[in-house]
């Protein structure tokens, strides 16, 4: 270790001998006239400004990851519903001609259930339009006096689904 | 670096924002930062080009640089950025690096002394830069383990053995100079 240190020490020695550049006045004039020109040009930078700026450039990030989501997503979606979505959906609402999957009987739960008819049907319209009329003719007959209550308080004028208490 | 220059009036003239800070950084790490740069770059005429890159980054960053912990390292890691930007481009440039240029010199009186430069600069640009970079600041510069790893970012048993190896290699080198 000691002759090691020796070593080092006699080439520490020698190098020693030889010396850096070191940087020239005229290195220094020109070198810092620049710096100057740099230093005139460069305004000084407020302290508020650095928070803002980067509070700018995030809202500036997440507008663009946004948009890129949305295009993305616009794009996956535009696939589906040049007709595969349709097939796909109309092929599932049938639970016999689903292939054996895992969980079936949930499967075809879920099939059953999205057959529920909904209000838009035309025959839950044409019920509730005849319940309607129902309600008036009887109110006129009664003189209008005062109006009927509903059963069971519900209302009459929302439709009651076979089997379903509820729309959801 | 000038030591007797002290942190404190550097900062205060970067906060008033006084032009004459410029000479205050001048004077203050020029000498150092021309040594680094000569090391990384092997090249006088590059050497001086990065240094005036990294004065007018230094201007532009000035606020920065008066926030600074350590100034001394703030500056050096503008350099030491500038000088690998520099070797990137260059790289580009030319496919073959010839290193002719003499950025090491030995004082007349001396025998032989564009040899033995020409000697101890072809050794010292046969090692890798992370350990030229060492051996130069702690043997031309004059600086301490602590000090080079403060600068450079780095611990000091990694600065050591930078060195411990570096001079392994020169020891090899040089050693029918030396003896």
């Amino acid at each position: 270790m000691n002759e090691k240190d020796t070593q080092n020490e006699q080439i520490e020695h020698f190098m020693r001998k030889a010396h850096l550049h070191k940087p020239s006045p005229e290195l220094k004039k020109r070198i810092t006239a620049e710096a100057a020109k740099a230093w005139n040009q460069t305004s000084p930078e407020l302290s508020w400004q650095v928070p803002v700026r980067r509070l700018l450039v995030s809202a500036a990030a997440a507008v663009f990851v946004i948009w890129l989501t949305n295009c993305s997503s616009d794009y996956a979606v535009a696939r589906w519903r040049s007709g595969g979505l349709e097939i796909a959906h109309q092929q599932s609402l049938d639970p016999d001609a689903l292939p054996e999957i895992p969980y079936n009987p949930l499967v075809r739960h879920l099939v059953s259930t999205s057959r529920k008819p909904s209000i838009t049907e035309a025959s839950a319209l044409r019920s509730y339009a005849e319940r309607m009329l129902l309600i008036l003719d009887e109110a006129q007959q009664n003189g209008a006096s005062k109006p009927p209550t509903p059963a069971e308080g519900r209302s009459y004028l929302l439709p009651t689904q076979s089997g379903h208490d509820s729309y959801s | 670096m000038d030591k007797k220059l002290p942190d404190n009036m550097l900062r205060a003239a970067l906060a008033r924002n006084d032009p004459a800070a410029v000479e205050l950084i001048w004077d203050r790490y020029a000498g150092d930062l021309f040594a680094y740069l000569l090391v990384v770059l092997c090249s006088r005429h590059d050497a001086e080009d990065v240094l005036q890159t990294v004065f007018v980054r230094i201007v532009q960053k000035r606020h920065r640089l008066a926030k600074a912990h350590r100034m001394d390292a703030y500056v050096y890691r503008i350099a030491r950025n500038e000088a690998f930007r520099f070797i990137g481009r260059r790289k580009k440039g030319r496919t073959i690096e010839a290193v002719t240029e003499s950025w090491l010199i030995v004082p007349e009186g001396k025998p032989e002394p564009n040899d033995l430069a020409e000697q101890l600069q072809a050794a010292l640009v046969s090692l890798p830069q992370p350990q030229r970079e060492v051996i130069v600041m702690k043997i031309y510069r004059q600086k301490t383990f602590l000090e080079i790893s403060g600068l450079l970012g780095l611990s000091q048993n990694t600065v050591a053995s930078r060195y411990r190896y570096g001079m392994e290699k020169l020891r090899t080198l040089l050693e029918n100079l030396t003896l």
